[in-house]
């Protein structure tokens, strides 16, 4: 027997599953809470994105309407929750297809999934399209103290490891704040913990208000500064400058917000330190901060990236030694297959029981799940061949009302994802005339 | 005019020359010349209709090189690789071989002395770099020469973009509402580790990171974090696991940064409650100690210990069979009773003082910060900052630390600007600028104070004072920067730290031997700098760097323990950076070898000719079949008989398989599963190689290409963008030149780049 030391300390990880989720210290937050919650809970939006496409095979119910109890393989572990979500069959990333470019088919599938626009293949002029989930923050994000959250599960390692011409940026960034401007995912627990909820935990009050008035005076004196240099620019420092303007003129609208909403934060778990070894860990620990976010209502928008575009990640967790991206080049090999599905079984696992956490956690008068419209899906639905068509989807959580779930439903072949991001951008109150080449919203969800 | 022959890479050309200068007299009648060639040999397949390539020689004309100076470039390199023509299109007979040969020689040689000619005559184009801001490499070293500080900036920021190759180009580098919300974290962070100022918080606790336990070797562990507070701080030892019932006890030394901080006797048999209950046992050991706000690495290690000696390596961390310290945790900050005083580099007078103090050490902060000189205009705002902080009753100390916090964010400091020349000029960049330029070249950092100075005296700009600086530079400890982000960038290495291997197939595979691999290939770059040795060592050169793991791993006697030394490679195993474990290892699948990312590798590394990738919808191979059902040969004729595939794995593929002696972690083997090992290939131009030593002899007639390859990446990576215009073709062609004027010598590429237009000055933006 060998001894690990990768197991987690008594405060990491969310307990109490079954007879709702503990929050203990949220109630601290209650009358910040109460003010946002007069009409009732805010809907949260969230995207977890799969990399290398999906066996559909193993997917997609066999027959329209009411979900039946047994469920394809790979969504089974999701089976005890089937009346919390809808498989969504025949949507298209139609951008993510080779047209005339050619290879490059994971740097545009991630990229161009919630843009819905073609992707500049190229290295360093990066161009896109506005993802879904920021179409949402820029109109809905200031009623947070994070307008958005972008989190996933591989660090951002780019070294030679590009697309066919396509930018790393497209195979590792799911959001995109700008079509030039990629928002790149947080895969440090550390990081997007102290993202989500400060550093400043264990400061006295006076030393905090300090803290912060000192901060806007730092952040005040660099604006003007930087205001005053970026006249004096050529068009190309000026734009890099302007982006730097308008982060740190963000950040501080974040110190303002932070200084007046009057919240303590103390998440319930400790501050994570480092990646733990074991995937399954590292994924409840990143959904369990997603949980908390939105659960104390720190933003209403995040994404997930699951594995990044053409990820190469091995998973010994369930005696998988293979790089996930090979396996899906599989060729018809049974053996690949075998492989790649137990990897997407392993994922759904996983994701039922963040999804079981959601339910059992409560958000006014509902639950979480209640409040939620999450997508879980990808960009490819055949890996082997690239397929960017009739992708592998569900939507999960009620959405306030906006889905009715518990069906499998068959839209038309070609039926652009961005109708369904359209809708779900609706369910905030934001109504944009389309996201990228949306055709209008998706029918029958509610 | 440039003499072709000393760009000529193959043997082959020699044939060429006497015919060359005819040609070359003949003006016009060269281009003649060179048209027939071209109509006979190459616009069959190069024409308007079937677009072999994207080339169409039809349109091109040998009187206007300088038209499409790339494309005749690409010619030359084709021609005189024997790539072009294809086999298909040359004559079969052997005396029509000999003159078609001799031909295409003349043609190539032609050719490049007229593109040669091109370049010379272009009007110099130094191209322009938008301002950058630091990468996180930049960031970290910047920090620690500024202030003294050590900081983690992989700990805190995100990684930065990746463009051709490298994570400091210009155009990526910018600022997101996340990152500026991490720089001001950071800035507070690193503040108040420079001046201490800090009240200790509230709460603390264990805070350390288990996943950065080094398990360095059977009864060795290492942990380095960077703390923030000079204050006492908790250490813990944690140790697992038993020996027999009558194995002797053993000594545990706990050190920091090799001082020793406790030494305890540890009984290794099975406790009482342990024969009980049968629990996995555990013991901890415990000591506290006052350490200073830097990094700190702390060891604990069994000392004379000869049991170990007597376990099978796979049980070394088995708890049944041994004990072994597992786990070290720190806790903390706690006060301490009586603190000793520590240094701050920052604090060239106390604050306390006054005033003038804070002043005094605001300037100089802000002038080496922003590497330029500065107005008092520009101080002031630091200052004010300083002002409010003292009016909200903070002490000096915590005044100046927001006061600094505020240099850390501010664009000066996070961003590197140059001043533009007038739009459709070009000038000089300034002596601090270049000065700017140099450090984050060589040392991935700011200038120091002898660089500044220089500047500031209006001494820089000279090309022996470039020289010189550069010569100064490398032998600097910082220039360390180069052979780890460099490197690990251009080879991939980097990688290393994130990859896995099958354990069960790879069982000797683990992150101590990961880091090793990585540290081999540094030190063997930094060797050819620091020797003064030519860049045809990295393809052959007849020596390493190990450590007793690697030297295990290679089958190397005599080296023991965890330093790293210079041994002398005698055999045809190993030579040169290629046939390294790290490179073998990253450009290798978790389970097995890839001939065809290998066979990629060296054409992009060794040969600067990179495939284009795969086109859409072509299947991958069945190599998971190799070694069980089929020889990986047979799987790869695949590529030749399919023309599609052909066209590009005809070059890839034989290079791969010249390295399959080694495994998917560069081990030595000589069979893979049950089939021996065919290491033979044959390049498109005919040349026929047998093993990893022939396929060197191969690599080394190509050293032009080499240099090139290399001297690209090193501009891209000096100047942070791509070298992409027809200008910046020529000055590598200038520095290819040097390079191999100079033997070959690392250094006098580095010094050419250096010194190059395109370092060195810099355009206005386009004219309207």
């Amino acid at each position: 027997m060998y001894i690990t030391r990768k197991s987690l300390s008594r405060r990491t990880l969310l307990r109490g599953l079954g007879a709702g989720i503990a929050l203990p210290l949220l109630d601290a937050m209650v009358p910040a809470l109460a003010q946002s919650r007069a009409a009732g809970s805010p809907v949260r939006l969230a995207w977890f994105y799969l990399p290398n496409g999906i066996d559909m095979r193993h997917w997609t119910p066999a027959s329209d309407g009411p979900l039946p109890a047994e469920l394809p393989k790979i969504l089974a572990p999701l089976a005890p929750h089937r009346s919390e979500f809808n498989v969504l069959s025949n949507l298209t990333a139609h951008w993510g297809r080779p047209l005339l470019v050619g290879a490059g088919d994971h740097g545009r599938a991630l990229a161009a999934y919630m843009t819905g626009m073609e992707v500049n293949q190229d290295v360093t002029d990066l161009r896109s399209g506005v993802s879904a989930d920021q179409v949402a923050a820029n109109a809905i994000g200031h009623l947070t103290r994070l307008p958005s959250i972008e989190l996933g599960l591989e660090e951002a390692r780019m070294a030679g490891n590009c697309d066919n011409g396509y930018s790393c940026a497209y195979v590792y960034n799911v959001s995109w704040r700008t079509p030039s401007h990629p928002l790149p995912p947080m895969a440090d627990p550390r990081l997007a913990f102290e993202r989500l909820f400060g550093t400043d935990a264990g400061l006295s009050p006076e030393a905090r208000q300090t803290r912060f008035a000192m901060r806007n005076s730092i952040l005040d004196h660099v604006i003007d500064d930087t205001e005053s240099l970026t006249r004096r620019l050529g068009s190309g420092d000026r734009r890099k400058l302007d982006e730097y303007l308008t982060s740190i003129r963000e950040v501080e609208q974040q110190v303002t917000r932070a200084a007046t909403d009057g919240m303590m934060i103390d998440p319930g778990i400790d501050k994570p330190f480092g990646v733990p070894a074991d995937f399954g860990d590292y994924y409840r620990l990143m959904t369990d901060m997603l949980l908390i976010a939105f659960r104390a209502d720190i933003t209403r928008i995040s994404t997930m990236m699951v594995g990044r575009e053409g990820s190469t990640r091995a998973y010994p967790e369930i005696g998988v030694a293979d790089g996930h991206h090979p396996l899906t080049h599989h060729r018809g090999n049974m053996e690949m297959l075998d492989k790649v599905t137990k990897i997407n079984v392993y994922h759904a696992a996983l994701f039922a029981e963040f999804v079981e956490k959601l339910g059992a956690t409560e958000d006014g008068d509902s639950t979480l799940l209640d409040s939620s419209l999450i997508v879980y899906g990808g960009g490819l639905s055949d890996g082997n061949n690239h397929a960017h068509d009739q992708l592998p989807t569900l939507l999960v959580g009620r959405g306030g009302g906006a889905q009715l779930p518990g069906r499998h439903l068959m839209y038309q072949r070609e039926t652009p994802i961005t109708n369904l991001f359209t809708s779900m951008v609706e369910s905030v109150g934001v109504r944009p005339e389309y996201i990228g080449d949306s055709t209008g919203r998706l029918s029958g969800l509610g | 005019m440039r003499p072709a022959i000393a760009i000529a890479g193959l043997a082959a050309i020699a044939a060429g020359v006497t015919t060359l200068v005819a040609v070359n007299r003949a003006g016009d009648s060269g281009a003649r010349a060179a048209r027939a060639m071209l109509d006979h040999y190459c616009i069959d397949c190069h024409n308007s209709l079937d677009f072999a390539g994207d080339i169409d020689f039809t349109a091109l004309d040998p009187q206007a090189i300088n038209e499409a100076l790339a494309v005749w470039e690409t010619a030359v390199r084709k021609l005189r690789a024997g790539e072009m023509p294809p086999p298909g299109a040359r004559p079969e007979e052997s005396t029509a071989q000999a003159a078609a040969h001799a031909e295409l020689a003349t043609l190539a040689a032609w050719l490049d002395d007229s593109v040669g000619a091109s370049y010379a005559a272009l009007p110099p184009d130094p191209g322009r770099i938008t301002a950058r801001r630091l990468n996180r490499t930049e960031y970290e070293n910047t920090i620690r020469d500024l202030l003294g500080v050590d900081f983690v900036a992989s700990d805190e920021f995100p990684a930065d973009d990746t463009v051709l190759g490298f994570d400091n180009n210009a155009e990526v580098l910018t600022v997101s509402p996340t990152l500026m919300r991490q720089y001001l974290t950071a800035a507070e962070k690193i503040a108040a580790r420079a001046v201490g100022g800090s009240p200790l918080p509230a709460q603390s606790g264990f805070f350390s990171r288990n996943d950065r336990i080094r398990n360095i070797d059977a009864n060795s562990i290492e942990l380095t974090e960077v703390l923030d507070y000079d204050a006492e701080y908790l250490l813990q030892v944690q140790l697992v696991g038993n020996r027999g019932a009558n194995d002797p006890p053993v000594r545990l030394v706990v050190s920091v940064d090799g001082e020793p901080v406790l030494e305890a006797e540890v009984p290794v048999q099975k406790s009482q409650v342990n024969i009980q209950g049968g629990a996995t046992q555990r013991s901890q050991y415990e000591t506290r100690v006052f350490l200073t706000a830097a990094r700190h690495t702390i060891r604990a290690d069994f000392v004379d210990d000869p049991f170990v000696e007597t376990l099978a390596p796979g049980d070394y961390r088995n708890n049944n069979r041994n004990i072994f310290p597992d786990v070290i945790q720190i806790a903390g900050p706690y006060p301490a009773a009586d603190p000793p005083p520590v240094r701050k580099p920052i604090l060239s007078c106390d604050p306390d003082t006054g005033r003038t103090c804070v002043e005094a050490i605001l300037s100089d902060l802000v002038y080496r910060a922003f590497r330029r000189p500065v107005t008092a205009d520009e101080i002031a705002p630091f200052l004010a900052i300083y002002d409010e902080a003292r009016m909200r009753e903070l002490t000096a100390r915590q005044s100046l630390q927001y006061a600094i916090a505020g240099v850390l964010v501010s664009p000066h400091f996070l961003f590197r600007r140059e001043a533009d020349p007038a739009p459709g000029t070009h000038a000089s960049i300034t002596d601090f600028e270049l000065a700017t330029r140099l450090s984050y070249f060589l040392w991935s950092s700011m200038p120091d104070r002898e660089l500044l100075a220089l500047a500031g005296d209006g001494e820089l700009q000279d090309e022996a004072t470039i020289r010189a600086q550069v010569t100064r530079m490398l032998n600097d400890p910082k220039a360390e920067a180069l052979s780890e982000h460099f490197v690990g960038q251009w080879l991939e290495t980097r990688s290393l730290d994130a990859i896995s291997r099958d354990r069960e197939r790879y069982p000797e595979w683990n992150e101590e031997l990961a880091r090793a691999m990585a540290m081999e290939t540094k030190l063997f770059f930094a060797a050819v700098l620091a020797e003064d040795r030519p860049i045809s060592d990295f393809i052959d050169g007849p020596y390493t760097f190990v450590n007793g793991l690697l030297a295990g791993h290679y089958g190397i006697d005599g080296v023991e323990g965890e330093s790293f030394r210079r041994v002398e490679l005698t055999t045809d195993e190993r030579s040169g950076i290629f046939t390294q474990a790290s490179v073998l290892t990253v450009t290798s699948y978790p389970n097995r070898t890839s001939v065809v990312l290998r066979g990629k590798y060296l054409l992009d590394n060794v040969l600067a000719a990179p495939p284009p990738g795969p086109p859409a919808d072509v299947p991958g191979l069945d190599e998971a079949a190799v070694g069980t059902e089929t020889s990986l040969r047979e799987q790869m004729e695949v590529h030749r008989t399919n023309p599609t595939c052909a066209s590009c794995h005809v070059r890839m593929d034989p290079l791969g398989f010249g390295l399959e002696n080694y495994d998917a972690t560069g081990k030595w083997r000589t069979l893979d599963g049950s089939f021996p090992i065919d290491s033979s290939g044959e390049l498109p131009n005919g040349r026929h190689f047998d093993g990893p030593a022939e396929l060197k002899t191969v690599l080394r007639e190509n050293l032009p290409d080499f240099a090139g390859g290399l001297a690209e990446k090193l501009m891209t990576y000096a100047l942070g963008r791509g070298v992409e215009s027809v200008y910046d073709r020529k000055v590598l062609r200038d520095i290819v030149e040097a390079t191999i004027a100079d033997g070959y010598r690392l250094e006098a590429m580095m010094a050419a780049i250096a010194t190059s237009v395109p370092f060195r000055e810099r355009s206005g933006a386009p004219q309207d």
